[in-house]
């Protein structure tokens, strides 16, 4: 189902056209619940797709790639999916994939381009994928077009401190860092520790350096004094040592990438704690 | 399922602030009289299974099976393994079942032998012990009518000195007003009301309760919820399946007493209901009440009642009522039933309920279609279709969402309407499957939220109306079957609508 296309009108007409069944021309139920817009710089986009597979399904929204390639010469180019899947017992609702590679001059004015595709009265999400280049034009201008943030501090090198530059955008834009989400199955044990954590003077933590940073962020804030990390790195959240003696280990499995993603979409309020541990991280 | 930590937490532990926290019950035991029954089987175990795989079952907890059928542990397990496989809705993982399965007992027994009671008593004991069940106790009956209140009895005598106990009694709650009241009466010299869980699967249903979301969460419909806006409302319950099995109980149930007693009268009651102060079991239920109370007492021409004959239902042909097995040649029991109430109150006073439910009828559906007042004046050549109401429709199952029907213009020259639907389908924007009514509701009992079940003074308002009704019966005797299998019941029901100047809403 997929054709190129050059503007916004003919990416208009081509979904028109797509939503509607081969066989008798009756419209598929449109069912979106968001715009996903994502900003994936070319070596993300193998790992981006991957992710949004998962994703469809769960939120039927429009989705909307962003491909920048500034080194190509000035162009849109533009593929759009329409995908159905069934609800009930016999209909079928329509999601909408809209992918756009920005080249040349285009990388520069995303929000021109993806502001007439936004679906209207719905909240805007923006998956940045890589350190957001805080301060420039793109970054800048999506920030101002959406309601949520999401970014993944896992995929950012030189941690903490990136933090502070993004704890800049807390009062401009909500944001969700899906390095957080993956403390969040041991956070509640950490928390289940008390009272005797509460004098804690130093953690080790097994894990990604971003989750180390939260952690440890985090029991600063909370505990409201400074807590000292040593971190060992490690692919996934694997353990916590307080003061030396491990936390428990927490039960089940820890989600896979989509879910967390997936459960970041169905928030839209503000995170003070996480603000907060970002600030402290 | 989740919760955020309370502020009084907060205060002890800064931890705990933001903190996502799944409500988990207390260690419990869980027991089941008819354990080999198809409600066990194809509702209760799947249910089971699906909380455990989403660690939303206690983390010390166990199940005893009871029933007449002799059967081992190993064999109880493996059958309800096998249940879960066929009729579960998640796919299967060993390992959550046998967490689940380690903490199964079965015991075999007469419901009337008082020593086989002894014995779900040492299960019982020995759950606690290798389980750490804490000696709370859950008891499912899902048993006939006619043992609820000797094992009601029975268990009260043996219940144990620690921790709380819990009863589930599975409808039908007696079968006029002057049974429930004395099976409340009976089951309350053993618990207290707090303690008893009447369950009416209805009520776990997503879709019922997103009927309150509907309404109590949106400031655009609960101001034109009323008389003023409403011209009627029309609920229906139709299955297109017939007694399955079933005529020992149906024989004596008929259509009234399976599904117009509970199902339908509680969709009355949460369509009609004032907003509660909060959503707590008492509150919702008080409303409940209200309304069932001010339910006007039909006469008999506002009553029609029905029986299948021979028909053909998807295209197959299917028996009429008195040629399924079980089921007397010449039997006046009904398979369908139609009322029109009015709920006597200052917000529906006049506004007609038009409720119906009914088997091996053309199409299975159950929806809430509020049907609003005309347009009073519309500046457009009205064309032959007409000009139709707008209807908002729940539709409880299948494709369960809601849909508000409204006219719009044509495209083309001249001012032509049509109308059309704007839909919300649940499926389509939430799609993370749609828990099953036993899991909400098995799981609310564990916690001890009664808010979806059912309280004593609800089900005797709701046998009081039902006594009214069948008491007619006795003096009139309709020529059954009188409507076809796989249609929309008997002609006699349109005469319903039809003298108001209404029709059933077309499917």
């Amino acid at each position: 189902m997929a054709t190129a296309l050059a503007s916004i009108p003919e990416i208009d007409r081509e979904l028109a056209r797509l939503r509607c069944k081969d066989e008798s021309g009756a419209p598929f139920q449109r069912t979106s619940v968001m715009t996903h817009i994502a900003w994936v710089p070319g070596e993300w986009v193998e790992m981006a797709e991957d992710v949004l597979a998962g994703l469809a399904e769960r939120h039927p929204s429009r989705t909307i790639v962003l491909v920048p390639d500034p080194e190509a010469e000035d162009a849109l180019e533009a593929n759009v999916e329409v995908d159905t899947f069934s609800a009930g017992e016999a209909r079928q609702v329509a999601v909408e994939t809209i992918r756009l590679r920005l080249c040349g001059s285009r990388a520069e004015a995303p929000a021109s381009i993806v502001q007439p595709l936004l679906l209207p009265d719905l909240p805007v999400f923006l998956r940045w994928r890589g350190v957001p280049p805080f301060g420039e034009s793109p970054f800048e201008q999506l920030v101002d077009v959406v309601d949520r943030l999401i970014v993944d501090s896992t995929e950012w090198p030189g941690l903490p401190e990136p933090y502070a530059r993004f704890a800049d955008l807390f009062d401009r834009v909500v944001v969700s860092d899906i390095a957080w989400a993956r403390t969040s199955r041991w956070r509640p044990q950490l928390a289940s520790l008390w009272p005797g954590i509460g004098g804690v003077k130093r953690i080790k933590v097994k894990g990604t350096r971003a989750q180390a940073c939260l952690l440890a962020g985090w029991l600063r804030s909370r505990l409201g004094h400074d807590v000292e990390l040593e971190h060992q790195e490690a692919k996934r959240l694997e353990g916590v040592d307080v003061d030396g003696e491990p936390a428990p280990f927490p039960p089940g499995d820890p989600p896979d990438p989509a879910d967390l993603l997936s459960d970041e979409l169905e928030r839209f309020s503000r995170d003070r704690v996480y603000e907060e541990a970002v600030r402290a991280a | 399922m989740t919760e955020t930590a309370q502020p009084e937490q907060q205060l002890e532990n800064p931890l705990l602030e933001g903190l996502r926290l799944q409500r988990t019950p207390e260690p419990c035991a869980l027991v089941i009289f008819g354990a080999s029954g198809d409600l066990t089987r194809r509702k209760l175990f799947p249910a089971l299974y699906s909380l455990a795989l989403r660690r939303l079952l206690p983390e010390k907890f166990g199940v005893v099976g009871v029933s007449r059928s002799e059967e081992s542990d190993y064999e109880f397990r493996d059958r309800m393994k096998h249940a879960v496989q066929e009729f579960g809705r998640d796919e299967f993982r060993e390992d959550v079942w046998e967490w689940l399965a380690e903490g199964m007992r079965y015991v075999s027994t007469d419901f009337a032998d008082e020593g086989g009671e002894d014995r779900v008593v040492t299960a019982l004991t020995e759950l606690d012990e290798k389980r750490g069940t804490a000696g709370n106790r859950v008891y499912y009956l899902a048993v006939p009518p006619d043992a609820i209140s000797m094992l009601a009895r029975e268990i009260g005598e043996r219940r144990s000195t620690e921790g709380w106990t819990r009863l589930i009694v599975e409808k039908p709650f007696g079968r006029d007003l002057a049974s429930a009241r004395e099976l409340n009466e009976q089951i309350r010299r053993s618990f207290a009301e707090e303690e008893i869980f009447r369950i009416d699967h209805y009520l776990g249903k997503e879709t019922v309760q997103n009927l309150l979301a509907l309404r109590f969460a949106n400031g655009i419909f609960e101001p034109i919820w009323n008389r003023q806006f409403v011209d009627h409302i029309q609920i229906t319950v139709a299955e297109t399946i017939g007694i399955e099995g079933r005529a020992g109980f149906y024989e004596r149930a008929g259509a009234i007493r399976d599904v117009f007693q509970n199902h339908l009268l509680q969709l009355v009651a949460l369509t009609a209901m004032e907003p509660p102060i909060d959503f707590t079991a008492d509150s919702v239920r008080n409303e409940k009440v209200k309304v069932l109370r001010a339910l006007h007492t039909p006469g008999p021409r506002h009553v029609v009642r029905g029986q299948y004959g021979r028909g053909y239902v998807e295209g197959q042909e299917v028996p009429g009522y008195r040629e399924e097995d079980g089921v007397a040649p010449d039997s006046m029991t009904e398979t369908y039933v139609a009322a029109q109430l009015y709920v006597d109150n200052w917000r529906w006073a006049d506004t007609p309920f038009y409720i119906r439910a009914g088997k091996r009828l053309a199409r299975r559906e159950t929806t809430i279609a509020i049907e609003f007042k005309r347009a009073p004046h519309p500046p457009f050549e009205i064309t032959e279709d007409g000009l139709r109401p707008n209807v908002l429709v729940c539709h409880i199952q299948p494709d369960e969402g809601v849909s508000l029907e409204f006219a719009a213009k044509v495209p083309g020259q001249g001012m032509t309407l049509r109308t059309v639907h704007m839909d919300f389908l649940y499926g389509g924007v939430f799609r993370t499957g749609i828990p099953e009514a036993y899991e909400r509701l098995l799981l609310d009992c564990f916690l001890g939220d009664a808010t979806l079940f059912t309280r004593a003074d609800e089900v005797e308002e709701q046998w009081s109306l039902v006594d009214a009704i069948v008491a007619g019966w006795s003096r009139d005797r309709p020529s059954f079957p009188n409507y076809a299998a796989g249609t929309w019941g008997p002609h006699v029901a349109d005469e319903l609508l039809r003298r108001d100047g209404r029709t059933w809403r077309r499917h």
